[in-house]
């Protein structure tokens, strides 16, 4: 059970650092506390004590969005409900909706926001793939005599281990930027043991822009979650793609490439050839969404058992 | 609705089917329920018995055959609490025995009660017992020469000072088994059930689905068919739970699936499309003739699964859950046993 | 202690009330305000039973502390009722039979409106997406979407209201789709469910359990709890006035353990205090040393020579064996075409009941000891406790209070002593309410099986012969062992006439969590082995498993494995009419799924892909928000 004497409310950041700094370090910074109740029980977390909790969601800064040049700029407390059905969001970086719907359920979309979900940082988290194939960067605030003052730090830095992060202590994510990927094909593959409120077992983000005749990788993203201490891009993966003609034997060395990333400590011969499916799967459905054609694509498990 | 076929080829489907047989009530030990009954002011009933209902639905099973035993509706029924101070025993909820036992308990103490009733109502109208019949609330000759309501015959009874009770105790006769060769008669009524299962499976990340489930049952009599509907798609829904995902694990004799983040049970997006039929081979030995359903349900579905598993692509699993951790491992063992075959060839 | 002033709408109605801060708008609403329709089935946003709307949103109130929800409107289960009188969604779930035990029916109902207030046109897919938060037991979901869509064509002029009535008002009723009496209590969420009961001066419940599987208590001493202000009583073994042990078969289980404990999660102690916290902060004190135990986790550790003793009036750790034999099972083998051998596992698995166990006991004004609680045998039980507390049997009374769910689970008699003791103790109203992990852990499971399964067939198919050998891991505590065992042997070799049989159930004794009776025990397990076995036969006789199965099925008058005359036997009428509503294809069991001709015909679900509620960008209008 969570446990505490205070629960504040701010309205404004500032507000919010200085309630942080009065409290000494015995508080808790919370958004949708999707997370954290059901941490504070029995078999995880257990009976669980603060003085005071903070609750960020309603500081009004941290739900706006906006593009800025080529990049979204997210509010912290943007839900993983409007991920999925914000129009603009969904023009923008459809790879969040993809993601988004694979995300716990209904209720829950609503309650979650993605700053609270990057930095819970589990390493099967469905939105951090998408997010780090699209470049994300933190904006971390904190209050220093009497000011604030804020970094940047890139997802990939910030995320250091199951549960870890680079948030130091007095700071806050107040805005997650990454990439608008307008003309890029998405998608989004998860598998765990059941279809609706689950545990990825494996997770993966693919994005894709081809040239204009459809016939050569521009760009390629590529990212994976649940296969390690922390979701990863897949840059070498990526790498063998780019700028080359689309092919099927050059998908399936992608595929193979990404499957020694694999760290997890169990099943790990599953999510090996899970990885090797999804990376080949990932790429042709984001070319696909480009509403490209693959006539003579034939991905059928060339190196299938081969992929060391 | 028809589901067409996806054009993906990674997905395979197939179809299995597996057979089950099940006994009614208590295991090689005898059973037994009893039960109270009055007619009440109104012409309504109050029924009293040990009845627990856990969700199957028997409590509308009991008001539906007092309806019919007693000639009102199943609103006119009222059945007491189950408490150990105020109502007779009829034993537990298990063993699919409680429309069974409690059922024909119910309708014999209805019987009883009924009889007094019918005895004053004959009395005042001068005919037989056998020529009265009550229906939908009314009590009449069969030839509809007299009739009154139930409600009035309840008053004209208890103003002969008769009040119209019955009590009725319902045995079902098993023996126990020998304990060398297991020999006995552990029930008096068996039922049986079938099922097809159609599932549908990724060969890429070894996830199955079930797509629909054709389940048919002999359940005796169906006392109420969308019930036994319900019993037969909630059973096999937790079959299919069974078969696919939720595993109790325990490392060392500590409980490590302790929550349902780590204990996965099927969701609204996790269940076949159910259909059911119903058989009744009415049971000879029990005045209703009828059977049960709630355990049943499940027995066939999980081979069924398994064997359509197979259907779709050519492995056995024989372990349960069927995880698709153990599909995949399964396919790349049968592959990697091909390509050592071909190369041996 | 520090209280926060709550503002909020529920139901239409201001409220205002200072509370502890760290109770969850779920705790507001249950037992501050008392409106007891939204339910706690786990404490986690995994169950979906408190979603509740807050400012016209869904949202898991289990997962919201009070203070986010200031100043909200909050609508629960019993707001969707219109003057008394069921809503359209409502009488839905009634007329399609939606509504089994009810303990998941407000969270279910509540996902159902939000599903149909957000599209009123939703199809079946994006109906399933909408209650993917939300699990049910019972009903495996199939009435809850047609009563969704049964209220979407009403509520859009589809259908008139009409459709909603039941089908038959005049009898005879046996036959019919009468309402259930108990829908409208479960879809108003007005039922009250031993969780949801309070008594005045009640006291809350809160229980050690053991850490480990197998240990010595060596020493237990609660005197520090005892003299916590707050504490009213705190119980052990020794509070035991009579003959100590419960059981189903044997009475082989402590109310609280004794001198040793066998399961993680085995009771060792109780306390009774004014409040929750307390209650949590008592246990703390109490102290405990043990001495571990070489813990058995495996069967076959547990019946090796030497092995450890789990209790010692069964030396051998063996609870019970039992077995079948008929005819000449060597001779049947060896004089079989063929025999077929293969070995199946099946799993422990968890009831999973929406509703965590939950008891409310307390002394009746002439001392008479009363225990409301979800028990699936009460008068079982009565004896049990009336022997353990050396009580005459008419001075304990049990009241079934309604079931959330039982499926064998609520059986056990593992919490109903401990609460006795507690309220004999201290002569007042005792609460006790598991949550979700100490219902999992504490209570029985469904049997691990091992099955070695041999069958010997004549080439044209009948079988000769039946050799089944199962293990059964029955865990700490006997619960129901002896009947799983008995069951599964006479049931394991199927509807099937078969004159050479050798079969042995074997349950034992380990330091897993105790196995006990859950949902077709022991025909599960072992006939899943059989329907499976039975494919495999067919594969290596290249016969049509259909056949195989036809060719072997009972007939009347056919002699069962216990030697007991069969009346009327429906198995082939069954079988048949199952395979003509799959409109089943003839044909070996070699693996046809790519040709074969009769799947994906209706009766079908499609395959889920998830994003079936996702509307194409174009047709969003513009400036609506998420």
């Amino acid at each position: 059970m969570l446990y505490y004497d205070q629960y504040h409310v701010p309205e404004t950041l500032d507000e919010a650092f200085d309630l942080m700094h009065t409290n000494g370090g015995n508080y808790k910074v919370l958004a949708g506390a999707t997370d954290l109740l059901p941490w504070a029980r029995e078999g995880r977390g257990g009976d669980v004590n603060y003085e005071s909790m903070i609750d960020i969601s309603k500081i009004n800064d941290l739900s706006k969005w906006q593009l800025q040049g080529k990049r979204i700029n997210l509010g912290a407390n943007v839900t993983i409900s409007q991920l999925l059905n914000n129009p603009f969001l969904r023009k923008h970086i459809p790879v969040m909706a993809k993601s988004a719907v694979w995300f716990a359920d209904d209720q829950i979309r609503e309650q979650a926001t993605l700053g609270g979900n990057l930095v819970n940082a589990s390493p099967a988290a469905d939105a951090t793939p998408p997010m780090l194939a699209m470049n994300a960067e933190l904006r971390l605030e904190r209050k220093q005599k009497g000011k604030i003052i804020h970094r940047k730090l890139p997802l990939d830095e910030f995320l250091t281990g199951p549960g870890k992060t680079r948030l130091e202590a007095g700071e806050l994510v107040t805005r997650v930027e990454c990439d608008s990927m307008l003309g890029y094909g998405s998608a989004f593959e998860k598998v765990g043991h059941r279809r609706s409120l689950v545990l990825s077992t494996v997770c993966l983000a693919a994005l894709v822009s081809l040239s204009d005749d459809g016939q050569v990788f521009e760009d390629v993203r590529l990212a994976l979650g649940g296969v390690g201490p922390v979701p990863i891009r897949l840059k070498e993966s990526e790498a063998c793609l780019i700028s080359q003609p689309i092919d099927s034997d050059l998908i399936d060395k992608s595929a193979v490439l990404a499957v020694k990333h694999i760290q997890s400590r169990t099943r790990q011969e599953y999510r090996r050839e899970v990885v090797y499916n999804f990376v080949k799967r990932g790429i042709l459905g984001a070319c696909k969404d480009l509403n490209t054609t693959f006539a003579d694509i034939d991905t059928d498990m060339k190196h299938r058992g081969n992929y060391g | 609705m028809n589901a067409p076929l996806r054009k993906f080829p990674k997905q395979k489907r197939g179809r299995g089917v597996a057979a089950g047989w099940y006994g009614i009530a208590r295991t090689a030990t005898i059973d037994r329920a009893a039960a109270w009954a009055e007619l009440d002011d109104g012409g309504t009933a109050k029924i009293i018995t040990g009845v627990t209902e856990i969700g199957e639905g028997i409590l509308t099973v009991l008001a539906q055959i007092v309806a019919d035993e007693l000639g009102i509706r199943p609103k006119d029924v009222t059945i007491g609490d189950n408490d150990t101070a105020r109502s007779p025993e009829a034993a537990h909820a298990g063993a699919t025995r409680q429309t069974y036992m409690i059922g024909n308990a119910v309708a014999l103490a209805c019987r009883e009660a009924r009889q007094r009733l019918v005895k004053e109502i004959a009395q005042k109208w001068q005919v037989s017992e056998d020529d009265i019949i009550c229906s939908n609330g009314i009590i009449r000759t069969l030839d509809h020469s007299q009739s009154m309501t139930m409600s009035e015959a309840v008053k004209y009874c208890k103003n002969c000072g008769v009040v119209p009770v019955g009590s009725g105790t319902f045995t079902a006769n098993h023996t126990g088994l020998d304990p060398e060769n297991g020999s006995g008669n552990p029930w008096q009524a068996y039922v049986y059930g079938a099922q097809v299962a159609e599932v549908e499976v990724d060969t890429e990340t070894g996830e199955v689905q079930v797509l629909g489930v054709w389940a048919s049952h002999d359940v005796g009599r169906a006392v109420n068919p969308q019930g036994v509907e319900g019993q037969i798609e909630g059973g096999v829904v937790m079959a299919v739970g069974q078969t696919l995902m939720e595993d109790y694990k325990q490392e060392g004799g500590y409980p490590t699936s302790i929550n349902f983040a780590k204990y996965i049970l099927p969701t609204s997006l996790d269940v076949p499309q159910v259909n059911s039929v119903i058989i009744e081979d009415p049971d000879p030995l029990s005045p209703l003739g009828v059977k049960g359903i709630g355990e049943p349900s499940m027995i066939p579905t999980a081979p069924a699964i398994i064997n359509a598993i197979y259907d779709a692509v050519g492995v056995r699993i024989h372990s349960l859950p069927a995880t698709p951790e153990k599909v995949l491992a399964a396919l790349r063992e049968k592959r990697e046993r091909a390509d050592t075959h071909e190369m041996l060839a | 202690m520090a209280s926060l002033d709550i503002q909020m709408t529920v139901n239409g109605r201001p409220v205002k009330q200072s509370v502890s801060p760290h109770l969850r708008l779920l705790d507001f609403l249950r037992e501050e305000l008392h409106w007891t329709g939204s339910k706690e089935g786990c404490g986690a946003g995994e169950c979906g039973s408190c979603s509740v709307f807050v400012d016209g949103v869904l949202m898991k109130s289990c997962l919201m502390p009070v203070a986010k929800a200031q100043h909200s409107e909050i609508e629960t289960i019993e707001g969707l009722e219109e003057q008394g009188k069921l809503n359209v969604l409502q009488q839905a779930f009634q007329k399609t039979g939606a509504s089994q035990c009810g303990y998941c029916i407000p969270g279910m109902m509540m996902a159902a409106t939000a599903a149909l207030r957000a599209n009123p046109y939703a199809g079946r897919e994006e109906i399933k997406e909408r209650l993917g938060g939300n699990i049910c037991r019972c009903t495996g979901y199939q009435k809850m979407f047609e009563a969704t869509e049964l209220a979407r064509d009403v509520m859009n002029g589809k259908l008139t209201i009409e459709v909603l009535k039941e089908e038959n008002e005049e009898g005879p009723f046996i036959g019919s789709n009468s309402f259930r009496i108990d829908t409208s209590s479960k879809v108003t969420g007005a039922l009250k469910y031993a969780g949801d009961m309070v008594m005045p001066q009640m006291l809350h419940m809160q229980v050690l359990r053991s850490p480990y599987p197998h240990a010595e208590i060596l020493e237990l001493d609660t005197s520090e709890a005892e003299a916590m202000a707050g504490v009213e009583a705190v119980v052990t073994h020794r509070d035991v006035k009579g003959i100590d042990g419960f059981g189903v078969f044997t009475d082989d289980q402590p109310v609280l353990a004794r001198g040793k404990v066998r399961y993680v999660g085995e009771a060792i102690a109780a306390v009774a205090a004014e409040d929750l916290l307390t209650a949590k902060e008592a246990l703390k004190k109490i102290k405990v040393r043990y001495r571990q135990l070489v813990a058995i986790t495996k069967t076959e550790d547990a019946i090796k020579p030497g092995a450890v003793i789990i209790h010692d009036d069964v030396p051998d750790n063996i609870v019970m064996h039992i077995p079948i034999r008929k005819g000449n099972v060597v001779k049947g083998m060896a004089e079989a075409d063929f025999v077929i051998e293969e070995t199946y596992y099946t799993q422990a698995v968890e009831h999973a009941y929406l509703e965590p166990e939950a008891g409310l006991a307390y002394l009746d004004a002439d001392g008479t000891l009363v225990i409301q609680s979800p028990s699936q045998n009460i008068t079982h039980h009565r004896q049990k406790l009336a022997k353990i507390l050396d009580m005459p049997v008419n001075r304990v009374r049990m009241i079934m209070s309604p079931v959330g769910g039982g499926f064998g689970g609520k059986e056990d008699m593992h919490y109903q002593g401990i609460l006795a003791l507690a309220v004999l103790k201290c002569r007042r109203p005792v609460r006790y309410v598991f949550t979700r992990e100490e219902s999992i852990i504490a209570s029985a499971k469904r049997h691990p099986f091992s099955i070695k399964y041999q069958l010997g067939l004549n080439r044209d198919g009948l079988i000769q012969a039946s050799k089944i050998h199962m293990l059964a891991d029955g865990g700490a505590y006997n619960c129901s062992t002896e009947g799983v065992m008995r069951k599964a042997a006479i049931l394991a070799a199927g509807p099937y006439a078969i004159e050479n049989l050798m079969v042995d159930a074997i349950g034992i004794y380990t330091n897993n969590t105790p196995s006990g009776a859950m949902r077709s025990f022991g025909a599960m397990q072992s006939q899943f082995a059989t329907e499976c076995h039975l494919d495999l036969c067919a594969e290596k006789l290249e016969m049509d498993p259909v056949e195989l199965r036809r060719k072997n099925f009972f007939k009347e008058g056919d002699e069962t494995h216990t030697r007991q005359e069969l009346g009327s036997v429906s198995m082939l009428e069954v079988f048949n009419s199952a395979l003509d509503l799959a409109d089943w294809e003839t044909g070996m069991s070699n693996s046809r799924g790519a040709t074969r001709s009769d799947l994906a015909q209706s009766g079908n679900r499609p395959p889920c892909t998830l994003g079936a509620r996702q509307i194409p960008l174009e047709t969003i209008p513009t400036g609506q928000a998420s």
